[in-house]
């Protein structure tokens, strides 16, 4: 029974980790009809800042801010120079936006090397805390978890209690009709991407104080940030709340259960979802 | 009394809260020009789309030539006979003129699965096409990708497709939309011309038009019929006058 | 097909059959890998160029039939002869199964492949009983029926470059007819292929299976030249590239896949003679391809070549 609770406690800050990826990939989808395959891409580079941040100032929160800063700088040249060019085609956007990962992957590499990389995280964060049944658990996937939890609630009341929430989901269900009620839609994408790529930048940060970063990290995490999107519905952030759990609770399960199998375990509950429900648990019916 | 080449029993659509086709029955003749008109928003596309196969009506029931096509997927009634065009071009910008004509001649058959022969090598495909072409006044244009031709000609593709396996139900969908007055005067004298073998419903907006070409007319409001009788009866009717031309 | 494309068509063949007499066993391999790669691009273009589907799994079936194949040989002692045909036929098998995916369409598509190769590396990088996870499958021997063995790269070569010509001569045939008319069709406007009578499902599925099949054919090919296999020949790496040399080359064309093979792996081996980044520079010349050349070097090479005002002929 405590193996069962300990890997539902994994897969919960797992989950957290997934979920601030995965909900600026399903928000500027779901938006702007932008498959971007660099979006992991945003997670390395902010991991990889936030690293020498944390590094050279000792300062966590620095570096989480820093990690997110890098995130959103680099979406921005993406989304003006590379994306912007690409309109609704989207097989030139996954052409594009891997090319863009490569680049960026591989530099990463020439500059940071190939070993993986623990980001320092505050002494306070480093130890374990005691929880019920038993379970001692590092107080880092605590934190997680809570920055999880915090951003998905933040993330929660911006959409569904704001005006600018209101106005992208108007966007998301009609992005013709918005334009026509004469809300900049410009604008509108500007700030889901800079908040997607943020928060990329950000988990990246995160992450690599629980997982390390590494090269070949920001394909990983995509894949899985890719499968809690489709699960949860392209376009819906309950959606991706709800997939974030369910892929990271799969995740751990399966590891722990059927560790040879673990991926398909993930994997393949997913495509069999999308051959029968291609719009996930909460996405609309009008994605194509 | 034959059997009608078209039967629809109180057939009925709804999208969610709306009806879009409300209790429509109608019977189309062998061998008849009926034509569909009623202001915006009366349900003719949608009543097109049930009789083509595109949408599943929610109520009611279809035949065609005496046989029940009510739930019959869109490429099974193609195979039964039924020919259509779209009111919103719907050709294949990206291939040539050929190739249009040559799927919809392979539509139905057993050789769109043919896997060696060259489509390009085909002459039966080849000299159907140029007579068919011919006959609606497009010639020469049959190694032409369809992107560069007009609209005009496109159009005039679209009834091809839908002519080239002779149809027993031709359904035309506004076959002269966004045509000039020349163009629109050429493709009416076409679809006049067309055999009476093949029976036809067509909606048209353009009230000459309809009248030059119909047998009967049949008027929707609001999804569901409001009146139908010959075209001078159409024309004189003072209810069809109000709905129809006061919105104009 | 007209006459410079014939002649140019007739000279490649010519070039390629006499590489082996005028460059040294390196280059030689290289072109094997180009052809063999090239054949896996083909094989994904088949659903890109002609049915408009972007498919993130056939590197999927090029690894099952290459594992297939290498397990049976070192493992079980199986004969080449035997082999062989096992490992192209588990390859397809999965492409009947994977298949399915054609029940979806443009993004949704892209994800459902994308998982079903991840899936499949999964398998390999943990089923480690069956696939030796990380360290492969190794000691592969050389292809042999019977008594006759392939005892050298130039050999083994000529093989290869015997299979592509096969596979080309039979795909050429397979996209200029009806089968193949009616997967541009449902590309360019599947609703009109369903009123014409069409079932757009059925087309598709009967697609992807062909190209699991060109893909399994590929893999073989690929377990005998490089005498192992691992995980990685199913990563997302391979699944992705195997469509973007297609793009780069030309997507829709026969030669387009294996100019973006050569194009791919030359540069990665060039490249990284000097410098470490070839990644960094594939990157680039992805970038550069949706930007400035979406129809890749074959489209480069025919707007190059078509004199202005013959606009509107195909």
């Amino acid at each position: 029974m405590n193996s069962f609770i300990l890997q539902t406690f994994n897969g919960i800050s797992y989950a957290a980790l997934l979920f601030l990826l995965a909900s600026g990939f399903t928000l500027t989808f779901g938006l702007m009809r932008i498959v971007n395959m660099a979006h992991g891409s945003y997670y390395l580079l902010g991991g990889y800042i936030g690293l020498v941040v944390a590094k050279t100032t000792g300062n966590f929160a620095l570096a989480l801010l820093a990690g997110g800063a890098a995130g959103a700088l680099l979406g921005f040249v993406a989304d003006k120079v590379l994306i912007k060019r690409t309109g609704e085609d989207h097989l030139a956007q996954v052409l594009i936006t891997t090319g863009l990962a490569y680049v960026v992957g591989d530099l990463a590499l020439k500059v940071w090397g190939g070993d993986a990389q623990k980001l320092p995280i505050p002494m306070i964060m480093r130890g374990v805390v005691e929880l019920p049944f038993d379970i001692v658990y590092p107080i880092f996937r605590v934190f997680l978890t809570s920055v999880g939890i915090a951003v998905a609630v933040l993330l929660w009341i911006l959409y569904r209690k704001t005006q600018i929430g209101a106005a992208i989901r108007a966007g998301v269900d009609d992005r013709e009709m918005v334009s026509a009620t004469g809300i900049h839609v410009d604008r509108l994408f500007i700030i889901v991407s800079a908040l997607a790529s943020f928060l990329a930048g950000f988990s990246g940060v995160l992450g690599g104080a629980f997982l390390t970063v590494y090269p070949g990290a920001e394909w990983e995490i995509l894949v899985f940030a890719l499968v809690v999107v489709i699960v949860g519905g392209l376009g819906s952030l309950e959606g991706a709340m709800i997939g974030a759990l369910i892929v990271g609770l799969l995740d751990a399960y399966g590891r722990w259960l059927l560790p040879e199998m673990s991926y398909f375990v993930l994997f393949g509950p997913m495509a069999i979802l999308l051959l029968f429900r291609p719009r996930g648990l909460f996405g609309t019916a009008n994605m194509t | 009394m034959s059997t009608p080449a078209l039967s629809l029993r109180a057939v009925t659509k709804n999208f969610g809260g709306l009806r879009a086709v409300s209790d429509v029955s109608l019977e189309v003749a062998p061998g008849e020009r009926r034509v569909i008109i009623g202001p915006n928003g009366a349900g003719k596309t949608s009543l097109f789309h049930c009789i083509s196969g595109v949408i599943q009506p929610s109520s009611g029931v279809i035949e065609c030539f005496g046989e029940d096509i009510t739930h019959l997927a869109e490429a099974q009634r193609t195979l039964k006979g039924v020919g259509r065009t779209f009111q919103i071009s719907s050709v294949f910008v990206d291939l040539t003129v050929l190739e249009n004509v040559a799927l919809a001649m392979l539509g139905i058959q057993g050789a769109k699965w043919g896997m060696w022969s060259s489509v390009a090598r085909m002459q039966h495909v080849r000299d159907k096409a140029e007579e068919e072409l011919t006959r609606v006044g497009l010639t020469g244009k049959t190694d032409v990708m369809v992107k560069s031709l007009s609209y005009g000609e496109r159009r005039q593709l679209e009834l091809v497709l839908a002519l080239v396996n002779s149809p027993r139900l031709l359904l035309l969908d506004e076959p002269c939309a966004g045509l000039s007055p020349a163009e629109r005067q050429r493709l009416s004298a076409i679809i006049r011309d067309l055999p009476r073998t093949i029976t036809m419903l067509m909606i048209e907006h353009d009230m000459d038009v309809a009248l030059a070409l119909a047998d009967r007319v049949t008027v929707l409001n609001r999804g569901a019929m409001m009146l139908e009788g010959s075209a001078q009866e159409v024309r004189m009717n003072p209810q069809v006058r109000e709905v129809y031309f006061g919105q104009v | 097909m007209n006459q410079t494309n014939r002649i140019a068509l007739v000279l490649l063949l010519g070039l390629a059959l006499l590489l082996p007499q005028m460059a040294g066993t390196y280059w030689v391999t290289l072109s094997t890998q180009m052809l063999i790669f090239g054949m896996l691009a083909l094989s994904a273009d088949l659903l890109l160029g002609h049915a408009g589907l972007f498919s993130l799994c056939h590197a999927a079936f090029f690894a099952v039939s290459a594992y297939t194949t290498a397990i049976l040989q070192v493992r079980y002692g199986v004969s080449g002869a035997a082999a062989v045909p096992a490992g192209i036929l588990a390859g397809t098998l999965l492409g009947t199964l994977f298949g399915l995916s054609v029940r979806t369409r443009g993004v949704y598509f892209i994800l459902v492949t994308l998982a079903m190769g991840y899936i499949i590396w999964g398998v390999g990088y943990r089923w480690t009983a069956l696939t030796g996870g990380d360290s492969g499958i190794t000691n592969v021997p050389a292809p042999a029926l019977g008594d006759l063995k392939v005892t050298n790269a130039s050999q083994f070569y000529y093989l290869v470059l015997a299979v592509v010509v096969i596979v080309l001569i039979v795909y050429q045939r397979l996209v200029s007819s009806a089968f193949g008319l009616a997967l541009r069709g449902i590309k360019t406007g599947e609703p009109r292929m369903r009123s014409l009578g069409f079932q757009p499902g059925a087309h598709l599925y009967t697609a992807f299976v062909i190209s699991s099949f060109m893909a399994s054919v590929a893999g073989v090919l690929y377990v005998y030249l490089n005498r192992f296999v691992n995980p990685v020949t199913a990563s997302l790496h391979n699944n992705v590239e195997a469509v973007l040399m297609a793009i780069v080359g030309g997507s829709g064309t026969l030669l387009g896949p294996f100019i973006g093979a050569g194009l791919v792996l030359g540069l990665r081996n060039w490249v990284s003679t000097f410098f470490e980044l070839h990644l960094v520079v594939m990157g680039l010349v992805f970038i550069a391809v949706v930007i400035w050349a979406p129809g890749g070097v074959v489209g480069l090479v025919r707007r190059l070549m078509s004199p202005a005002g013959k606009e509107g002929q195909s």
